[in-house]
Order: structure tokens, then C-alpha cells, then sequence
């Protein structure tokens, strides 16, 4: 009865009730496309970034991330590589090894990062190879054969075909240099990074430093990003080695963690402001309606209800024109969602650029993640009852002959 | 037997800090069965006489008893469920609950006394086809008359047998021919069911037909 009390009390003031259920609508609307977008993009931008260097986890030495070191690598046997082939979720796996030295070319020199993979497996973890902007990468079984940031080949005025002697500080400490042939050259998306980095054979690179069979990494590529924690935790337990350690990609890349951190937690501030606004929105109007009721109230308060009943009622009214304005906000926000995912936004200009200094493709992306609807549905249901507590309070201490009397 | 009983009743309002004396001394006992019309000019203490005989209100001074309790120092929640229980109100504005139909508001108290809700339909509906309003059941208050309104809100208050059913002047705002039905079903309901009535009224067909008077002037009572 005090629902059916509740239905046919929204339905006699259309234009306020309707007032409310917009601010519902809007509210869940924008904050499902908002929080859509800014999830979505996000995943995006991790996921390539991670797909397109770091991988979405690293086994490395305990210590290396913090302070690499050619000594803090490790080898690669048997047992680690079928460890790795047999952890569920695991769908590829690529060894490297990382180190700095002196690239030249007749005259030019340049420092270099060295950047030591196998091609075969490292397709299977990330695409940079993919930007092959000259000539071609090496293949698994070529030595002495590198791959050159675009920008590097330019500064050493160096042609495709050239030769180039490397010269790195090796394992043991000893100087090491042989002579690689340019067999092609990567867009690398970061200036700093293609005016400096070299890639070659991890053959190639385990020869020059000395390093027989070690490696300074393994990374790795999961099917589904949301079981990262699950295949690292079972990863670790099958390794079994202390000096190891399981990175995920944002212990690998911490400022873009941060960053993504950062304008996520600034998109929340701006939905509870958005929030704030719609609260006082619905107090307002639920105020209006309890006001204009009093009289109302005073007879049943007379017949004997009890004062909290009638509280009750003020929040089921509130509370089926919110859930109502939520069904709505939830499926508009799923089509329009889903329809950005499908059409991504495309940036251009400045954003565009901004995006690609950070690895990121320029576009936004959105997202139908089911929390997603939940958090916002939550949280409008929070507010609602929230900006109920004061209007229900004053009918609550409604005294039933001042309501019969209040006109 | 003794439904309600006032001891030295005195109600003073504060009326922007100037005291009112509403009721100055008060004493009456109402007996179960009885009919009893309050008469009285504009502002000489019947609605709050009722207020208070209804535990709407509490005095300033004296005492209420309440089939033999006294109901002075009960707590709001208290009163609140005397009003459910013990009470039927009839305003003179009919006050019905405008979202709801004639059965709908008729309902609604019992539904409050948690009364399932297939034996309240055949409760209200046979009360309803008692007093002759069968026909309003499923009228929102918008669409009837205000006799009829008022005599849906005369069953909505006596359909849970209360004990005292209090009426402030309940035919105030109708004609005399409808003021005369009205009266018709309440002295109906008053020999048929022996239902207790105390209201007040300065119409005078209502004052000629009360079984027993009370005079109230200037917040005492004249006769
Ligand atoms: N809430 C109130 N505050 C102040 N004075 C009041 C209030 N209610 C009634 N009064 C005063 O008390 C007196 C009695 O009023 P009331 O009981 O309404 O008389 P009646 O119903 O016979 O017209 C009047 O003088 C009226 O102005
Ligand atoms: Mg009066």
C-alpha cells in the first residue's frame, strides 16, 4: 500500500517528478560516459604501451628495475621455459637484455641503449618490430645484424646496408665491440628513444657483453589483462626461484600508472561535484513536494500512522523515481558507450600529438565494464537517499495538527 | 462505561508570546454510546477541545483519561497508536488521501493495524454497501462531492471500531439537505453499532438534533 501510495504520488506532480528523473538520467548518463571513456581510453593506452614495449609483466632479478645492472640477470633453462609454457594464461614470452654503450659510424658517435630481443618470441609479446620504417628487422637466426631508431640512423648519418661498430662494457667488466650491419630502422613514437636506441640479436648481444646464456628479462604477454594478478601469482609459485621477481606492467612503467592514476582520480572529483549539484537538486525537489503535502501528512499522522512510516514513504517515492531515472541513464549510457567502442574518438591537433608522445594511439576509447554500472548506479543511489535524510527528518517531526493546519 | 474524562482541562496558546486561553476549565465525561454535538461560537475552544480529546494535543493544565488511563504523559508514539486503535477522526474538510480511492482510503487504516489485505477489501466494501456509498468505491476524492466525500470519510474513521469517534464541525462546508443524510448515518451508527460520537458544530440542525449539548463560551462550558 505505501508503495502503491508512493507510485501514485510520483504521478501527480508529472512535472516536478520528471524534473527529478531527468537529473537522474543526466546525472548516471554522464557519469557512465564519462567514467566509460576515461576507463576505456585508459585500458587503451595501457594496453598499448604495454603490447608495444614493456609486455603486461616482467620476470626479472630481484633489484634489476630499481638498479639495472648486467649483473643482475639470470638464465634461461629448461625448466623456466616450460614453467612458462605451462602457466595458464601465459600466451607468449620474450627474453631480453638491456644495455648502454657507444654506437659509431666514420665520424659519429652516439651513446646508445642496447636493446637485445629474439624476434620470434618477441612478436609475441609486443609489436614494435611492427614499425619498421626502412629496410627490415633481423630474423632469430641473423648475427650481427641491428635495427636502429629511426632517428639514430639520421643523427649518424648512416644509410641502410652501413656498418656500425658497438662498443659496451661487458659482464665481467671487460670493453667488448664488434662490428653490426644496419639491416633497417624503427618509428618508435618518443624522440629520445629513437635518437637512441639500438636493437640486435639477444645472441648477438649475449656475445658482446659476455654474458653466455643470461638474460636481464623475460617479458610476458597474458590473454585477458584482468588476470594479471592470477598468472603472476601462479607464475611465481612455479618459478620458485627468491632471486626472481614478477613485475607487472605498472611496477615496469610506474609514471604511466601514475598518470592514468592522476586523471582518473581527477575524473572522480568532477563526478562528485556533478554529484553535490544533483543532490541538492533532488533535496530541493523532494522538499518542494513533502512541503506542499503537509496538510496531507497532519490527517494520516491524526488516523494514527506512525511518524516513521511516513518517513519510509518519502524515501520509496525518492527511491523508485531514482531507480527509474537509473534504468533509463544505464541504457542510454550502454548505447552510447558501446557505440564508442565500436567508433572510437579520434583526436587530431595538439591532443593527437600529445597522445603519441606517450605511446598512446589517438583516440578515446570507452568501456561496457559492468562495474561501470554498478559504482555509478551505487552511487546515485547513495545520493538520493542522502538528499532524502533532511526532507524526511522535517516530516518525521511533523506534528499532525500543525500539518492539518499548515496552508 | 467512562470512554474519556477531563479533569480541570485548561489549554493556553502562546500566540506570539501573548498567551491565548483557549480552555479554561474543563471538566466532562463522555459515557460509551453517547452522542454528543459541542456547540459554541467561532473561537470559543471546540477544535481544541477535540484536539485534545483526540490526543491530538496536550493540555496545559488538568487531566485526560482515556478509558480510565490517563493519557497526559504518554509519549507521541503512544498517543499515535491510541489514535490507530482507540479513535476516528472526521475533519471538516473531509481530508481524504487524494491519491486513493474511496476503498483505497477506507483501507488505509486498517492497513495501518497491518490487516491483510483481501479481509480489508471485504471489510471496507461491506461497510460501504452499509451506509449506501457502495457505488464510490473506485472514485478518487476529485471526482466525488463533498457530501460524498464525507461520508466515505465517515467510514474510513468507524471501520475499526473505535472506541470514540471525534468529528469537528463535519458539515460545515455542506448544504443542509446533504448536512441532513450525513447526520442521518452517524445517529445510524450510533444506535446500530452503540459507536461513541463527540463533535462539534454551530449549525443548528446539528444542534437540534444532538441527544445531548454541550455550550462551550469563551473556553468554559456554558451548559
Ligand atoms: N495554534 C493556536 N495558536 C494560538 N491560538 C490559537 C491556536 N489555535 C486556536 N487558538 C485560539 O484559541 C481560541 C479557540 O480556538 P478554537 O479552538 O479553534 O475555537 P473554535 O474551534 O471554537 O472556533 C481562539 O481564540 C483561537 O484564536
Ligand atoms: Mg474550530
Amino acid at each position: 500500500m505505501l508503495l502503491k501510495l508512493a507510485w501514485r504520488n510520483i504521478w501527480r506532480n508529472k512535472r516536478r517528478s520528471l524534473l527529478t528523473l531527468a537529473a537522474v538520467v543526466f546525472a548516471s548518463l554522464m557519469a557512465i560516459a564519462m567514467r566509460g571513456i576515461q576507463l576505456g581510453t585508459f585500458a587503451l593506452n595501457i594496453k598499448t604501451v604495454v603490447e608495444l614495449f614493456s609486455g603486461y609483466m616482467q620476470i626479472q632479478e630481484n633489484g634489476y628495475h630499481d638498479n639495472p645492472s648486467l649483473n643482475k640477470s639470470f638464465i634461461v633453462d629448461q625448466s623456466m621455459i616450460s614453467s612458462l609454457q605451462n602457466t595458464k594464461g601465459i600466451l607468449g614470452f620474450a627474453p631480453r637484455l638491456y644495455a648502454d654503450g657507444l654506437i659509431s659510424y666514420k665520424n659519429e658517435s652516439r651513446g646508445t641503449a642496447i636493446f637485445a630481443i629474439d624476434p620470434d618470441k618477441e612478436s609475441l609479446v609486443t609489436n614494435f618490430m611492427q614499425n619498421v620504417d626502412r629496410g627490415k628487422f633481423f630474423t632469430s637466426d641473423s648475427s650481427h645484424e641491428v635495427v636502429l631508431g629511426s632517428q639514430l640512423l639520421e643523427n649518424l648519418k648512416a644509410k641502410i646496408g652501413d656498418n656500425v661498430i658497438i662498443l659496451a662494457q661487458g659482464f665481467d667488466g671487460t670493453l667488448g665491440n664488434q662490428k653490426y650491419k644496419i639491416v633497417g630502422t624503427v618509428k618508435l613514437g618518443v624522440q629520445g628513444m629513437e635518437a637512441a636506441t639500438v636493437f640486435m640479436g639477444i645472441k648477438s648481444a649475449q656475445s658482446l657483453l659476455g654474458m653466455g646464456n643470461r638474460v636481464n628479462a623475460i617479458a610476458i604477454k597474458v590473454h585477458n589483462i584482468n588476470q594479471l594478478k592470477k598468472v603472476k601469482k601462479s607464475l611465481i609459485q612455479v618459478i620458485h626461484d627468491p632471486n626472481l621477481s614478477v613485475l607487472l606492467w605498472n611496477n615496469v612503467n610506474p609514471g604511466l600508472q601514475q598518470m592514468l592514476e592522476f586523471s582518473s582520480v581527477r575524473g572522480i572529483i568532477f563526478l562528485g561535484i556533478l554529484f553535490v549539484i544533483v543532490a541538492f537538486g533532488i533535496l530541493n525537489t523532494v522538499l518542494m513536494s513533502v512541503t506542499e503535502r503537509f496538510r496531507e501528512f497532519g490527517v494520516v499522522l491524526s488516523i494514527g500512522m506512525p511518524q516513521i512510516k511516513l518517513t519510509y514513504l518519502v524515501y520509496i517515492e525518492t527511491l523508485l523515481l531514482t531507480l527509474f531515472g537509473l534504468l533509463l541513464g544505464n541504457l542510454l549510457g550502454f548505447v552510447l558507450n558501446s557505440y564508442i567502442v565500436d567508433h572510437p574518438i579520434m583526436f587530431g591537433g595538439e591532443m593527437k600529438k600529445m597522445y603519441e608522445s606517450y605511446h598512446f594511439l589517438p583516440q578515446a576509447q570507452s568501456s561496457t565494464d559492468f562495474k561501470i554500472f554498478l559504482y555509478v548506479s551505487l552511487a546515485i543511489i547513495l545520493i538520493s537517499l542522502f538528499a532524502c535524510i533532511y526532507p524526511a527528518h522535517k516530516v518525521y517531526k511533523l506534528e499532525p495538527l500543525k500539518g492539518i493546519r499548515h496552508t | 462505561m467512562e470512554i474519556v474524562k477531563t479533569e480541570n482541562l485548561v489549554k493556553i496558546y502562546q500566540d506570539n508570546g501573548v498567551p491565548v486561553e483557549a480552555l479554561k476549565m474543563i471538566n466532562l465525561s463522555v459515557s460509551k454510546g453517547e452522542y454528543v454535538v459541542i456547540a459554541g461560537p467561532s473561537g470559543s475552544g471546540k477544535t481544541t477541545l477535540l484536539n485534545l480529546l483526540g490526543a491530538l494535543d496536550k493540555p496545559t493544565k488538568g487531566k485526560i483519561y482515556f478509558e480510565g488511563e490517563d493519557i497526559t504523559l504518554k509519549e507521541k508514539s503512544d498517543l499515535a497508536k491510541i489514535r490507530l486503535h482507540k479513535l476516528g477522526f472526521i475533519f471538516q474538510a473531509y481530508n481524504l488521501i487524494p491519491v486513493l480511492s474511496a476503498i483505497e482510503n477506507i483501507e488505509f487504516s486498517m492497513m495501518l493495524l497491518g490487516i491483510p489485505e483481501k479481509e480489508r477489501k471485504e471489510k471496507a466494501l461491506s461497510l460501504m454497501d452499509e451506509l449506501g456509498i457502495k457505488e464510490l468505491a473506485d472514485k478518487r476524492p476529485n471526482e466525488m462531492s463533498g457530501g460524498q466525500q464525507q461520508r466515505v470519510a465517515v467510514t474510513r474513521a468507524i471501520v475499526n471500531n473505535p472506541s470514540l469517534v471525534l468529528a469537528d464541525e463535519p458539515t460545515a462546508n455542506l448544504d443542509s439537505v446533504t448536512a441532513g443524510h450525513l447526520l442521518d448515518l452517524m445517529e445510524r451508527m450510533n444506535a446500530e453499532k452503540n459507536i461513541t460520537f463527540i463533535f462539534s458544530s454551530h449549525d443548528r440542525q446539528v444542534i437540534d438534533r444532538a441527544k445531548r449539548l454541550i455550550i462551550l463560551k469563551d473556553g468554559l462550558i456554558e451548559s
